[in-house]
């Protein structure tokens, strides 16, 4: 398998040029056996994100000559993070926000968040002027398309999904019951955390299980504080530090990949340049080229897979080839779709064949369906009773979190309002200069004044502030669902996706209930003014859609089996957030990266037995 | 009395040596001369939003507005960053300052003297917060203007690492620090 070099890149150094070879293939009208062959790998990865990087680490690792196929441009770790060590001053904009027209015109969606789209990010998220899709209810699909996906911009919060997690849907009567249990996939939970270094505190509950951490950031004061009283009052409501996917004592392993200590400059939305936090340009892609089994191609977008009637397995996958706009075939034993949750349904959707007439893989009539989020935007806030003569330094990037504490299984934490749970993420701070521009929720309406009494109180930091955000699982209904839309086309011509996504009583239920439950505890704690706030939650905004190809045991009901693989063709595996049968109220990515690791495994297994 | 005042100032334009560029006739007051070119501004508004700023973030202990280059950092934003609705708005205020000094003092905002100005930001300071929390809360002017030269100074260099701390890589979290030893508040977060 020599030459395949020239069609890929080198993730750091020289070697731009990953077009030339494409351009050169897509010349070829008429492939013939030697183009076949050199257009042909052991496996073909889709997408570089999350868990397009732990897919590409694992098979290369593993001996595969491993083809990632990802439809942006080159980010290379280090050197394509342009704004990474930007000071304030040295923005175009007004604190580096971009201007209220061009988010309009370019951004009318990524701009929904309010915090990821600045000057600062605006090369890792997508245009929606080039990417359309149709809001039958407003979806808020916040994505970045470029080699390392999201995982550059993620908050990086890494839970593990625990035992009840995996029994809900079974016993609930709800979804399907999901085809593994927390045992199938702890270790892989540990090999993923060693890997790319979480630091968190142990804490023994079974709700929230522990897993393989570097030592936890630390508390300030008015967090400590808060976690003695409100534990006090309401001890099974456990406040324990974040676990975050951040270096606090990088491994060998993680150091020889040119990784080093999480510097808390919490600019890491920037991309890191100490390689502090995990994303596959820092951590899953550089390994998997150091194996030099790896190939990546950029600027491929991968349109469906090809399915061979005889053989009954998928042979590959074609590409649109973003800048040349040819399309392109490339061939392998195994694919792996990690283009994320509603790219992955789409590849699918878009994939018809006699076979597959309704989308591939798709006998169930569940591709697309079954879209979870978590619901957010409920909680909150208090001031501090005390510690104004207290401050901090360094800027953590990471907060505090209070694992689930509902419905646990026990007669205790039963809720007859609604099932399953929610967890909170939180902190306390003291506001800075900018806090008394004016917002539609500043608090007083007193002359803010001018001058040097001014500027000097703001020279200060403000008074500390508590708050508590709720993050809450959504149920899996099999019409909040993803179709595709072959009338709406996008740039390159490609059919696009509509979205019929809602929350419903069970949700509206437990946000009522995160609400009050949070100002309990700031009250507990001794906090003044505290506030309950709903400020609403559209489907999307907690940047966690999955479901949409889900596991299960049974093909009539689900798209996946126990490994990932699709049950109607089994050299085809999902791994990203498709793959998610129920939501748990964690973020997920941690699961995803788990879930990958072990379907590749399983993978290479798999073939090396003949049996794909 | 305004008459000889006037007449004092324009005697000054010359000792600024910027008669020529248009502004004679007109009066400078506390108002140096812009060491610099506007481009979204006229030569007029830069001169009133350099006093205006210097107004609300002024020299003290450490660097004020016009030493923060702040007056240059609004000109960007009308340039580059506001639409069209801010930018009038914008405009509209400098309009009105100058009006309301012309009715008030029979001369335009730069000439009148600190505390005249102030009293006219302060009248301007009360309306705005009247009007917060109504829908109609962001058609002042005056907190626009506020916001903008607040944004500017406190993210310039002097305003992050003089008149607040900052420190591009902290290198570690200590969450319990006495803020005597801090002594400012960070100017990120
Ligand atoms: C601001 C923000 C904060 C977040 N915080 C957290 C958090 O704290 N914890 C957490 O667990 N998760 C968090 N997330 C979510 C997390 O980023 C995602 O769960 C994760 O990145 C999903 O991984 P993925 O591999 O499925 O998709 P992605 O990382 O999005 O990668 C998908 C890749 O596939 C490529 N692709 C798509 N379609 C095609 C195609 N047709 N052909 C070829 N390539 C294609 C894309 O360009 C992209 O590079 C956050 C996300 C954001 C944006
Ligand atoms: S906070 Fe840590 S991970 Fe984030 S950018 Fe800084 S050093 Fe990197």
């Amino acid at each position: 398998m020599n030459g395949f070099a020239e069609v890929g890149v080198a993730l750091r150094g020289s070697g731009r040029d990953s077009i030339k070879g494409a351009k050169r293939g897509a010349d070829m009208a008429n492939l013939n056996g030697r183009a076949r062959q050199k257009n042909t790998y052991d496996a073909i990865v889709v997408g570089s994100g999350i868990t397009g990087g732990w897919a590409a680490k694992e098979l290369t690792q593993k001996g595969l000559k491993t083809l990632v196929l990802e439809r942006g441009p080159m980010v290379r770790h280090l050197e394509d993070y342009p704004t990474a060590t930007m000071d304030p001053w040295q923005t175009k904009y007004p604190r580096g926000q971009l201007p209220p027209d061009e988010l309009n015109a370019h951004y009318p969606v990524q701009k929904r968040t309010g915090y990821t789209l600045t000057e600062y990010t605006r090369h890792f998220f997508v245009r929606d002027d080039q990417n359309p899709y149709t809001e039958e209810s407003r979806y808020d699909w916040i994505r970045g398309y470029h080699v390392g996906g999201r995982s550059l911009t993620w908050g990086r919060q890494s839970y593990r999904h625990s035992p009840i997690d995996f029994e809900a849907n079974a016993r609930e009567g709800i979804g399907v019951d999901w085809p593994i249990r927390y045992e199938d996939l702890a270790p892989w939970y540990d090999h993923v955390e060693r890997f790319i270094g979480v630091s968190g505190q142990a804490e023994g509950l079974p709700q929230l299980p522990d897993g393989q951490y570097q030592p936890p950031m630390e508390m300030n004061c008015v967090e400590k504080a808060f976690k003695a009283k409100s534990e006090a009052r309401f001890p099974e409501r456990r406040i324990t530090m974040g676990r975050t996917a951040h270096l606090t004592d990088p491994t060998e392993e993680q150091l020889a990949l040119g990784r080093t200590k999480c510097q808390y400059r919490n600019m890491c939305i920037r991309g890191c340049p100490f390689g502090g936090y995990y994303s596959s340009n820092s951590g899953g892609l550089v390994a998997a080229e150091r194996t030099g089994n790896l190939v990546i191609r950029p600027g491929s977008i991968v349109t469906s897979l090809i399915y061979d009637e005889k053989a009954g397995k998928a042979t590959g996958v074609r590409i649109l080839d973003a800048t040349t706009r040819q399309e392109e075939e490339f061939y392998a034993d195994v694919v792996f779709l990690c283009a994320s949750a509603f790219n992955s349904a789409w590849i699918m959707m878009n994939s018809t064949s006699s076979r597959f007439p309704n989308g591939f893989g798709n006998g169930s009539d569940q591709l697309g369906r079954n879209v979870m989020d978590h619901h957010l935007g409920v909680g909150a806030s208090g001031e501090a009773p005390e510690f104004a003569d207290m401050y901090y330094s360094g800027r953590r990037p990471n907060g505090i979190y209070v694992p689930r504490f509902r419905n646990l299984g026990d007669a205790a934490t039963k809720r007859d309002d609604y099932l399953r749970g929610f967890g909170y993420q939180g902190g306390a701070s003291r506001p800075g200069w900018d806090r008394d521009l004016t917002r539609p929720d500043r608090e007083t309406s007193a002359p803010r004044g001018f001058g040097a009494a001014r500027k000097a109180a703001l020279s200060q930091p403000g008074p500390w502030v508590m708050g508590l955000g709720g993050f809450g699982e959504i149920l899996p209904y099999e019409d909040n669902r993803i179709t595709l839309n072959r009338d709406k086309t996008d740039e390159f011509g490609l059919p696009t996706l509509t979205m019929n996504v809602t929350i419903r009583e069970n949700e509206l239920a437990m946000r009522r209930d995160m609400q009050t439950a949070a100002a309990e505890m700031l009250e507990a704690a001794g906090f003044r003014n505290v506030r309950g706030y709903d400020g609403g939650y559209a489907p999307g905004l907690g940047i966690h859609e999955m479901g949409t190809a889900r596991m299960g045991r049974d093909p009539k009901t689900s798209v996946l089996n126990a490994h990932n693989q699709v049950h109607e063709c089994k050299n085809v595996y999902v791994t990203d957030g498709a793959a998610m049968t129920s939501a748990s109220c964690v973020n997920p990515s941690l699961t995803y990266m788990a879930l990958t690791a072990r379907a590749a495994d399983h993978a290479v297994q798999a073939r090396k037995r003949g049996d794909l | 009395m305004l008459l000889s005042r006037r007449d004092a100032i324009r005697g000054l334009t010359f000792t600024f040596g910027v008669a020529a560029t248009g502004f004679a006739g007109r009066a400078l007051a506390a108002a140096p001369a812009l060491a610099w070119t506007p481009t979204a501004l006229t030569p007029d508004q830069a001169r009133l939003v350099d006093v205006v700023a210097e107004l609300i973030i002024p020299k003290t202990d450490t660097p004020g507005a016009r030493d923060a280059g702040v007056p240059q950092f609004v000109d960007r934003a009308l340039a580059d960053y506001y639409n069209k609705a801010q930018a009038d708005r914008l405009r509209a205020g400098l309009a009105r300052m100058d009006a309301d000094a012309r009715a008030a003092h029979g001369d335009v905002f730069v000439t009148l003297t600190p505390k005249q100005q102030t009293e006219l930001l302060n009248g301007y300071d009360r309306e705005a917060s009247a009007m917060q929390g109504q829908a109609s809360d962001d058609d002042h002017f005056f907190p626009l203007l506020e916001d903008l030269v607040t944004v500017g100074y406190f993210t310039s260099e002097p305003g992050a690492t003089v008149a607040l701390r900052y420190d591009p890589v902290p290198g570690a979290y200590h969450g319990c620090v006495p803020l005597a030893e801090l002594g400012r508040g960070w100017a990120t977060r």
